[in-house]
Formats: C-alpha cells, sequence, structure tokens
C-alpha cells in the first residue's frame, strides 16, 4: 500500500471503479465517507463485507477522511523466532461437536485446527479465511463465496466446496440445534422456528466456489460466518465426538485432549496453507473455576498466557513486574434480563421502574473499574459501525416509585436474579445493581449459583443476568436474543414490528436509512425495557514479556499462528 | 472373631446399599431432569422421550435402580456429561492423584503428630505440653481456605519460592505439592496430636508404668518399651478416620491449587450437576470413608484387650 | 467441616455426673454465674470465653459500632486508614467494590453468629431426642437410629455438603438443614452413649418407681446429668459449623449476598489479595479468631471437669 499525499480527498477513476468492481453500493458509500455522512469504521466494515480486502479499504478511508494510511494494529515486536511451546491458562471443556458450542473457549480449542470461511480481525473487519473473496449481487440475496484451492485437510483430503456445504446443512437442521440455525436463518424457508434450509439457498458452482441464495437481503452474511461456531469441519463429520477424530485445516493438530485438564496442540508436519507457524505447539492448561489460580501459576511462571484477567486483577497484574497487560474494547455485555411473559416482569412498567433505576455509569465504575463504555438498555453498542445515538436512559428514582406503585407494587416489590459465580464481574455488578434498586422500594436478591446451574435455566428463569460475547455488528446480537422464537431469546421477547424492522436493517445498504431503522429498533428496545444492560466491558488479559505477537482480540479469540516466544 | 469381621463387612455392605439407594433417588428418579442434563437445554420433548426410551428409563423405578446398582458393581458408571468420557476413564486417574497427595500429606502429618503428642504427653501440664497444646489448637482453627490464601500470599507472590498452582502440567514436581501438603498438614496435625497427647498421659498414670519408673528402670526404655505401644492404639483409630476427613480437606486443597485430583472433580462434577459423576464419586468416597471405618473398628478392637468381641 | 471426627471420643472421658437440676429462672442465671466462675479455673477457658463473647458482642451492637452501611460501595480498593468521602476513616480499607470491611466484617458476625448457632442447636435438639430415644428405649428404635447415623457418619462430611447444597441450591435455610442433617447423628451417638450410662442410675430408677412418664425421664431426669461433654461438643461443634459455612462461602456455595459473609469476603477477594491482601486479611482474621475462641472455650471446659 502506497501512501497518497493527505489532500488529495477523493478517489481517482481506478479506484472508482475498483470499488464499483467490488460492488456497485461501494462508490457511493465512499462519497457518503467523504461527506462525512459515513464513519470510518463504517466504511471499513461495510466495504470489506463486500469483499473489499482490508489493506485497500484502510488505505481508501484513509484518503477520504485525510487521516492518512492507519496499518492495522499489528504488534511488532521485532523478528520472530521459531520454537517453543505456548502454555495458555484456560478453561478446558467439551468439544463433542463444532456446530453446537456455546462457549468462546471452545471455539478457542477448535480454531487450531478447524478453520472459519470468514475470520474477524482484532479491528473487527471481516478479513478471508477459507474463503478467499466473496462478492455480494446488488441486492445482498446472492453471496458467492470463493474458496482457496491451496488448503489440505490434515488426512489429506483437499478441501473442498463439499466441506461448506456439509456444515451448512448439519447447521441447519433443527435437530442438530446449532446457533448457527438463527444466525443464517437467511438460508432457511421461512423464519418459523423449525424451518428448514430452502431448496437452493446453498449451490455448489465448482469444487471451489459456493453460492448463497437468502430469502431476505442480509448484509452481515460474512461476519456472521466468523462467529465461533461456524467452523468448518471436515464433510465426514456427521456428529459424534469430533475430538476422537480431529480432522483440520488449521496450523496445528489435536494431540491430546482432556476436558477440565489439558488440551495440546503440535504444530502440522505437512505445512498450513497460511505460511510459517512459529509455535511447536500449544497447551492448555484448565486450572479449574477459580479465578485465582490462573493468575497464580502465570505469576510463578507455570503459564505463559491467561485466556483472560477478571477486571478486579487488574490493579493486581498491574502491579507485578515482568507481566504484559492486553486490553481489548469490545461489544463484550451483560445483560439483566427480564422474561416478559412471568410475573411480574410481564408488566412493562415494572421492568420500565427496574430500568429507571440504574446509572450505568455508576455502575461501569463499581463493578468493572470504569473500564468500558455504560449501557443504554438496547444492546447496540456505541463502538458497532451502525450505531444510532438515541439518548441513554437517565436514573429517574421518582419515575420508578411512581410506575411502580401503577403496576400495584406501591408498599415495594421483592425480586430475585440468578447470576453466575463466576467471571466475578458478573455476581459484582448485580451486587451494585441490589444497592441502585433498593431506594425506589425494589428489594433484589442475588442468587449466585455455579455457571453448570445457571446455564441450565438461563433461558427459563424469570430474571437473569446473562454475559452476551462480543459481536461486531450490532444487528447480530439483536438477532440471536430479541428475535421472536430463535434459539438464544432467553425473555421471550416477541414483537412481530421488531422482527420486520431487523430485517430491513439487516438489508439496508444505505447508511442515513439505515441508521434511523436502527435508531427505531433501538428505541423500541430500549423503551420495552427488556433488559438492563450496565455497561460494554472493556477485557483484559496478562501474559509474560516472552510472548510476542499477541493481539488481545475482542471475542477472546486466539489467533496463535503469528504468536512466538522470545527466548 | 469371624463372626465380628463378618459383623462388620455385612454393615459395610448395608451401608454401601442404602447409600447408593440415596444417591440414585436424589439424582436418578426424575428421568426428565436426568435427560435434560445429558441431552442440554436446547433439545426438544421429542428428543428427550426418545432419548429416554432408548436408556430405559420408562421401565419401573426398581428395575432401573438393579441395573444401575449392576453397572455401577462391574465398573460401568455411565457417561460424564461434562466430560464426554466413560466416567471411570476420568475417575480413577483423579483418585490415584489425591491418593499421591493424601499419601504425602499422611506422612507428613502422622510422624509430626505422633511425635509431638508423645513428647506434650510424656510430662502432662510442662511448659512444652502446653505450648505444643496450644499451637495445635490454633493451627486447627484456621480453616484450610485461610491458610491456603495466607501461605500463597507469603510464599507465591510475595518471596516467589513456590509455584501457585499444583497442576502438574509439567509432569510430576514434587516442589508443586508442599503448599497443598502444608496446608493439609497444617489442619490435620492438631486433632492427631492432641489424641495421642490424651492417650499418653492417660498411659503414663497407670500404675505399670508408674511402678517401673519407681523400680528405677530408664526412663527412655520404660517409653519406649511399654507406654509407646499402649498409648498408640487410640491414635491409630483416628488417623484411620483421618482418611474421612482428608476427603473432605482435599476439595478445598484441590480446588485452589488446581490440583487434578478426586476433590476437584467431586466439586466439579457437583457445580455441574454431572449426574453419573456425581454418583460414582459419592459412591468411591463413603466406600474409602466406610472401609477405613471398618478396619479402624476392627484394628482398635484386635490392639486392645479390653474390649471383647461383642 | 471435620465433624465425623467423632469429639465424642474425646469428650466421653469419664465425668462426674452432676446430680439432677431443676430448671427455673434463678437456677439459670445462677448457673451462667457458676459457669463463670468455674471457667476462671482455667485460663485457656478464659482465652476462649473472651474471644467468643467479644464477637458476640460485636454481632449484638453492630448496628451501633459498624461504622458504615455495609453494602455502600463508595470507594473501591481503599486501603486501610483512608479517608471517607462523606466524612469519618475506611479503618481496615475498602473491598473491591468500595464497601467499608470493617462494617462488612462486623456485620458478618451476624451472619455468622446467627446461622451457626441456629443450625448446631437445632442439629442438638435433633441428635438429643434421637440420642436420648436410642439410648434409654433401646431396642429396635436404637438399632434403626443408630444404623441411620453410621450410614451418615460414613460420609465425607464435605462431600456430603456440595452434594446437598448444589443439589438444592445455596440458602441460609438449606445450609441450616445441611448441617442439621450431617451433624444430628454424631450428637446422637454422644448422648447415646450418656444415657447408656446414665439409665442405670439411682435416681432414674427412682423416677421410673415413681411412675413418671418417660419422656419427663429422658428430658428431666437424665438429660441435665449429661450436659457436661455436651456443652465440650457444642463448642467444639460450633467451631465446626463456622468452618463449614466459611468454606461453603469460600467454594461459592455459601449464604447468597450482598450481606456479608466471612467465607464469601475471602473468596470475593483472595484472586486480589497480591494486590490488595487487607481484603482477604481481616475475614480470614475473623473466622479464624472465633473458631478459635470455641475451640478454646471446649478445651477449658473439659480440662475443668477433668479437674472436678
Amino acid at each position: 500500500m502506497t501512501r497518497k499525499s493527505p489532500d488529495s480527498r477523493n478517489l481517482d477513476q481506478s479506484e472508482r471503479a475498483q470499488l464499483a468492481e467490488c460492488h456497485s453500493q461501494l462508490p457511493s458509500l465512499a462519497d457518503a465517507l467523504g461527506q462525512g455522512k459515513a464513519s470510518r469504521r463504517e466504511f471499513l466494515r461495510t466495504a470489506t463485507l463486500l469483499g473489499l480486502s482490508a489493506g485497500i479499504a484502510y488505505g481508501m478511508a484513509g484518503k477520504l477522511t485525510g487521516e492518512g494510511f492507519v496499518p492495522r494494529a499489528k504488534a511488532q515486536d521485532g523478528t520472530p523466532r521459531r520454537g517453543g511451546v505456548l502454555r495458555v491458562s484456560m478453561n478446558v471443556k467439551e468439544i463433542s461437536d463444532p456446530a453446537t458450542i456455546d462457549w468462546s473457549e471452545k471455539g478457542n480449542n477448535l480454531r487450531l485446527v478447524i478453520e472459519p470461511l470468514v475470520r474477524i480481525s482484532g479491528d473487527n473487519l471481516a478479513t478471508p479465511h477459507l474463503a478467499e473473496s466473496w462478492s455480494a449481487s446488488d441486492d445482498l440475496r446472492t453471496w458467492t463465496f470463493n474458496l482457496r484451492r491451496d488448503v489440505k485437510w490434515s488426512n489429506g483430503d483437499d478441501f473442498t466446496a463439499d466441506d461448506v456445504i456439509a456444515n451448512f446443512e448439519r447447521w441447519m437442521d433443527p435437530a442438530v440445534g446449532s446457533s448457527n440455525y438463527g444466525r443464517f436463518a437467511a438460508l432457511r424457508e421461512s423464519s418459523e422456528d423449525g424451518s428448514r434450509m430452502a431448496e437452493g439457498a446453498i449451490r455448489k458452482i465448482d469444487d471451489h466456489t459456493v453460492e448463497f441464495n437468502l430469502r431476505v437481503p442480509f448484509l452481515a452474511f460474512p461476519e456472521s460466518m466468523g462467529d465461533y461456531p461456524a467452523l468448518i469441519a471436515h464433510r465426514s463429520f456427521q456428529g459424534g465426538n469430533w475430538a476422537n477424530e480431529p480432522i483440520g485445516t488449521g496450523p496445528f493438530e489435536l494431540t491430546r485432549f482432556t476436558v477440565g485438564e489439558r488440551a495440546t496442540y503440535a504444530r502440522r508436519e505437512d505445512g498450513w496453507w497460511g505460511g510459517e507457524v512459529y509455535l511447536d505447539g500449544i497447551d492448555y492448561i484448565d486450572h479449574g473455576d477459580d479465578p485465582a489460580a490462573p493468575f497464580a501459576a502465570l505469576a510463578s511462571g507455570q503459564v505463559d498466557l491467561l485466556y483472560r484477567l477478571n477486571v478486579e486483577q487488574l490493579p493486581a497484574a498491574r502491579n507485578m513486574p515482568n507481566l504484559e497487560v492486553y486490553e481489548a474494547m469490545t461489544a463484550q455485555t451483560g445483560v439483566a434480563r427480564m422474561k416478559v411473559d412471568e410475573a411480574p416482569f410481564d408488566d412493562p412498567r415494572v421492568r420500565r421502574a427496574i430500568q429507571a433505576c440504574v446509572d450505568h455509569a455508576r455502575l461501569l465504575e463499581i463493578a468493572n473499574q470504569g473500564l468500558g463504555l455504560p449501557g443504554e438498555d438496547h444492546h447496540v453498542a456505541q463502538i458497532h459501525p451502525e450505531y444510532a445515538d438515541i439518548g441513554a436512559p437517565q436514573q429517574d428514582y421518582d419515575l420508578a416509585r411512581e410506575l411502580l406503585a401503577e403496576a400495584g407494587y406501591a408498599d415495594g416489590l421483592d425480586i430475585s436474579i440468578d447470576c453466575v459465580a463466576q467471571p466475578t464481574w458478573e455476581p459484582n455488578t448485580c451486587e451494585a445493581l441490589v444497592e441502585m434498586l433498593r431506594p425506589a422500594g425494589i428489594n433484589l436478591s442475588v442468587n449466585i449459583m455455579p455457571g453448570g446451574t445457571y446455564w441450565d435455566r438461563w433461558m427459563t428463569t424469570p430474571f437473569g443476568f446473562t454475559s452476551w460475547a462480543h459481536r461486531p455488528l450490532g444487528t447480530q446480537s439483536l438477532s440471536l436474543a430479541y428475535r421472536s422464537g430463535v434459539p438464544w431469546n432467553e425473555s421471550s421477547y416477541s414483537n412481530p414490528e421488531f422482527d420486520a424492522l431487523l430485517d430491513q436493517a439487516e438489508a439496508t445498504f444505505d447508511v442515513d436509512e439505515r441508521r434511523e431503522i436502527m435508531a427505531q429498533l433501538q428505541t423500541i428496545l430500549q423503551g420495552d425495557a427488556v433488559i438492563v444492560q450496565p455497561f460494554w466491558r472493556s477485557i483484559h488479559t496478562a501474559g509474560s514479556p516472552r510472548v510476542k505477537g499477541f493481539i488481545h482480540h475482542p471475542a477472546e479469540e486466539h489467533h496463535f499462528e503469528t504468536v512466538w516466544l522470545e527466548d | 472373631m469371624l463372626i465380628f469381621l463378618a459383623r462388620r463387612t455385612g454393615y459395610m455392605v448395608l451401608t454401601m446399599l442404602v447409600v447408593s439407594i440415596l444417591l440414585f433417588v436424589l439424582l436418578e428418579v426424575n428421568g426428565e431432569a436426568v435427560a435434560v442434563k445429558v441431552l442440554g437445554p436446547y433439545t426438544t420433548v421429542e428428543q428427550r422421550n426418545l432419548w429416554l426410551e432408548a436408556n430405559g428409563y420408562f421401565r419401573p423405578v426398581y428395575v432401573r435402580y438393579f441395573e444401575w446398582l449392576g453397572n455401577m458393581l462391574t465398573g460401568d458408571f455411565g457417561e460424564s456429561i461434562r466430560f464426554r468420557a466413560p466416567v471411570a476413564d476420568v475417575l480413577w486417574p483423579r483418585l490415584a492423584n489425591t491418593a499421591i497427595l493424601g499419601g504425602v500429606t499422611f506422612a507428613v502429618m502422622i510422624p509430626l503428630a505422633l511425635m509431638m503428642g508423645i513428647l506434650a504427653g510424656m510430662k502432662e501440664g510442662s511448659k512444652l505440653d502446653r505450648s505444643l497444646s496450644v499451637t495445635a489448637i490454633i493451627t486447627t482453627s484456621i480453616p484450610e481456605f485461610a491458610s491456603a490464601v495466607l501461605l500463597t500470599f507469603l510464599f507465591v507472590f510475595w518471596l516467589s519460592w513456590l509455584p501457585g498452582t499444583s497442576g502438574m502440567t509439567d509432569g510430576f514436581r514434587p516442589v508443586e505439592l508442599i503448599l497443598p501438603v502444608t496446608v493439609l498438614v497444617l489442619y490435620g496435625f492438631g486433632y492427631i496430636a492432641r489424641m495421642t497427647r490424651a492417650s499418653m498421659v492417660e498411659v503414663m498414670q497407670t500404675p505399670y508404668i508408674r511402678t517401673a519408673i519407681l523400680k528405677g528402670m530408664p526412663y527412655r526404655q520404660v517409653i519406649m518399651r511399654h507406654a509407646l505401644r499402649n498409648a498408640l492404639i487410640a491414635p491409630f483409630t483416628v488417623i484411620m478416620l483421618q482418611i474421612n476427613w482428608l476427603l473432605s480437606g482435599v476439595i478445598v486443597v484441590e480446588f485452589f491449587f488446581a490440583y487434578k485430583g478426586f476433590g476437584a472433580l467431586l466439586l466439579e462434577a457437583s457445580l455441574n450437576q454431572d449426574i453419573f459423576l456425581i454418583q460414582a464419586c459419592a459412591m468411591v468416597a463413603v466406600f474409602v470413608a466406610v472401609t477405613t471405618q471398618t478396619i479402624a473398628d476392627i484394628g482398635y478392637t484386635y490392639l486392645n484387650p479390653r474390649i471383647r468381641f461383642a | 467441616m471435620n465433624e465425623h471426627r467423632p469429639p465424642d471420643r474425646e469428650s466421653a472421658e469419664p465425668i462426674k455426673p452432676p446430680p439432677a437440676i431443676v430448671v427455673t429462672a434463678r437456677n439459670i442465671i445462677l448457673g451462667l454465674w457458676g459457669a463463670l466462675r468455674l471457667l476462671r479455673e482455667s485460663t485457656v477457658a478464659m482465652i476462649g470465653a473472651g474471644l467468643v463473647g467479644f464477637w458476640v458482642l460485636v454481632a449484638i451492637f453492630a448496628p451501633w459500632l459498624a461504622p458504615y452501611d455495609p453494602n455502600a460501595q463508595v470507594l473501591p480498593f481503599a486501603t486501610p486508614f483512608t479517608e471517607h468521602p462523606e466524612g469519618g476513616t475506611f479503618w481496615l480499607g475498602a473491598d473491591h467494590l468500595g464497601r467499608d470491611i470493617l462494617s462488612r466484617v462486623i456485620w458478618g458476625s451476624r451472619t455468622v453468629l446467627f446461622y451457626a448457632p441456629v443450625a448446631t442447636a437445632c442439629a442438638f435438639a435433633v441428635g438429643i431426642t434421637m440420642g436420648l430415644f436410642a439410648g434409654y428405649k433401646r431396642g429396635w428404635i436404637d438399632d434403626v437410629l443408630s444404623r441411620i447415623s453410621d450410614i451418615i457418619l460414613s460420609f465425607p462430611i464435605l462431600v456430603l455438603y456440595v452434594v446437598i447444597i448444589t443439589t438444592f441450591g445455596a440458602s441460609g435455610l438449606n445450609i441450616v438443614l445441611a448441617v442439621i442433617f450431617a451433624s444430628a447423628p454424631g450428637i446422637m451417638r454422644i448422648v447415646r452413649g450418656l444415657v447408656l450410662d446414665l439409665r442405670n442410675r439411682d435416681y432414674v430408677a427412682a423416677a421410673q418407681t415413681r411412675g413418671e412418664s418417660t419422656l419427663r425421664i429422658m428430658f428431666v431426669e437424665i438429660l441435665p446429668n449429661a450436659r457436661g461433654p455436651l456443652i465440650v461438643d457444642a463448642c467444639l461443634r460450633l467451631g465446626y459449623t463456622i468452618i463449614t459455612i466459611g468454606v461453603l462461602g469460600f467454594l461459592g456455595l455459601g449464604l447468597p449476598p450482598p450481606d456479608p459473609d466471612w467465607g464469601g469476603m475471602v473468596n470475593q477477594t483472595r484472586s486480589m489479595a497480591t494486590f490488595a491482601p487487607h481484603m482477604t486479611i481481616f475475614p480470614v482474621i475473623a473466622i479464624s479468631s472465633l473458631v478459635l475462641g470455641f475451640n478454646l472455650l471446649a478445651d477449658g471446659i473439659r480440662e475443668i471437669s477433668l479437674n472436678d
């Protein structure tokens, strides 16, 4: 990428042609950026989604905004050295079926071996991975993915379109129970729960080209392919225990896997399509549910890197000499969500009263040490490219008391919230919430339970605090959690108007138009007070200074092929 | 004697049977709940019913119980939900790890406690006796989780002498055992020491010891030849019962130091409601406890001539 | 947490049976006074009583002693002697949510000194009743009760607690129930042993000839004479129960927050102990000193009764 003089604010003809070739709408998006109507983040994200390479997109954005070319955040830590085994402390959970995984840790365990078509980079952009490139039709309903031709499975097979199709067929089978079923709802016959994948929704053009035909326009389609349950397993995998026969395309091979203890990996000997891999192997060590144990292990040199550093351990970590602390601003969050069809939360006044008690900035301060951004109770983050600023809900105890009185709880309301014990910021947030609700006469008790218990009832409890992973796009979470009847709709929220607007938002290309739709969506969700969303978190981890080239990914994804260990 | 043995063994079997029934009733009678645990919360009623049918959950409870018991006896504990592996494969290595931890703990704790108890009991009321007794009371009053926190702070973070976790990830390293063993010994030795002391005091007051001393037998000889033998009967029982205590103690210590043993496994299984694993762990724990109690009873009876085989 | 260690083996050392007493208010006061005078015989007992008494007073006067609301979130990670923004001082610092540790330790004594004695008292009520029936009636009642208690006692105690609490959920009531379930059999064993000894005494025979009811004989004639070893056992058991509640809190199975509980305070803060040890050390000291108090008290009482 050559650097052009910053004052040439307009793209030249060849550049415009390049954009138009990628997608007919891109030149107008570039204009929007140049006129300040679209943000840089929005341009980058949309352009890469439509198949423009991230490098070119960054270059054009730099030119249009006059900010110069900003290189991708890549930790340049000197010359990579080959060799060594990276020891990482992380819970090792069962990974019998890659299609149904529900934890980022499981994604990390799988991702070293099996890979996605599209990868979300550390700066939240969709980048090609097993798919070399892709393009979308003008109506955003037909997507053509070109697969890499040089990829081989570890058993010697070629990676082909059949692998992709086999995975999509499993994901879209409601009996498998994959969250991809909701993620790729646009491929189904209808949005009804239980509907199957539409005829011709996925087509093999040739061995390395796949065409998707969507029922509705869906701009975030490539982004969804980067979510952690969308890793491509070998076509022969049809259920059973994946870890028993781990065939992969990735840079590492699984050499040992014991749930709750270890997962070890060795560099693939026959080479990886992506080039040189520095590490000889990876060693994931499970230290149990006790957050103090991984930290103690790191402090005494038993591991090189932590999966996660709890926010309250941050001062301790900063205090230790010889520890590298990593931070990432994310759209990771937790929501105190209310089941809208269960008393007393079936009364919107009760929900709004609870919402009115909350001072989001204060919650962020208390429970997350102010590291992050206050939430606005609509599950779209300020860092999401399509975020519309509709104003934050304000703390108003008078309103809360008034609403409660109207709802028949003038004498106070006793409720309890279910919450997991780990990670600790969740119970901490709930405890802070208790103090916040008290002045309005709401007596909240916190029912802290082990993860195993909570995740069995997170869909059914009347009031629960659920953490939601980082997703690069606001509509992704809205689609997963608030669309009527989708598997992860934990609040039982069902609003046809909301669903229709969400479809529209996912299909709208024009920036202004989409922001207007987003504003409506956010207003509906905020007004219906389905969730109290305290904050968006900055997340942290820590490692030994020996670890080089590591980027703390906002979704806590481990991309270890670029990591190396210093002597 | 044979009748006594048969009776003790009979009690043991009876206890195990009752415990197995309790566990079965507590965790398995509700087949629907089991299906939810095994198949996950996202499954449909149909899927669960298919699973229940395939696994024979629609048969009468007593048929299921006897089949379950038969499987247990043959070492088939079912499949762990969390580990997606046969329970036996998970359980035995963990139990072996705990045996190592427990073995080392005992190897340190027993000689230490007996020594202290004997020294204190030899001269009741002496300065040594008082200070040893007070030490034992104090260490027994500090819960394991508290001493684990304090010792970790001191030796791991402050002095950087010892590793902070004991996962044995680089192969078996004895240095990783130091902290967990210290915590267990600190909390556990006081009880045995006090029992030994009490027993020793009692023996020292018996007429034959007094006579031996008055007769001018060398003090050392009196202690070594006569007093010790009798004084160690009571502690023997206590030591056997300490195995039962150890099964509790390892839960905290293994959790704290991320030691991959039986205690951590049981806690993990309980927290994740891994039904078949909880059953197996509880059965194993009770089996170990009951066996050691039986041995303690038999041994006590055998060692103590005053008790007749009733 | 080590309740299964049968304290009866230790406390069943021969104790002179005190004469039967009649329970009246006057006698209770006299008894307490007498007990205090008795305790003066043993330094150990006095220290123990001092520690326990200190915490009991702290618990009773918690609302007046605690400088701040124990749940008010003010200044996270404040170190000891930091000034409180609304005046006053965080004498022991503040925790990760900015709550005053001194106030939490003070209020936490209430939690501990409520649940532990209530649970222990209930366990004693159940255990004593079982033991009296088993020891006095003998026969099949004895056989059944003894077998049941043997079975429960064969469980490693924490295993039992963890299984019960994770199956039925963590709440104050469940913790009390679990303690009753796990402790009553041990108490029953002690009582049964004492009753077997006492039931052949002359005054029992006299009561029988007077035609007193069985219940009256058990609870009025026999029970008061078994009190010595039971008081010692109660002290030990209170200590164990406090540790148990602490351990459950530590494992995340304890009382629901936010009301302070010492074990939970240790659990919540220990991952930060390298940076802010004050958050962990004070609850550790609190729980250890209270347990130590009960253990010393038990030891002292036993010593006194042996000297009698």
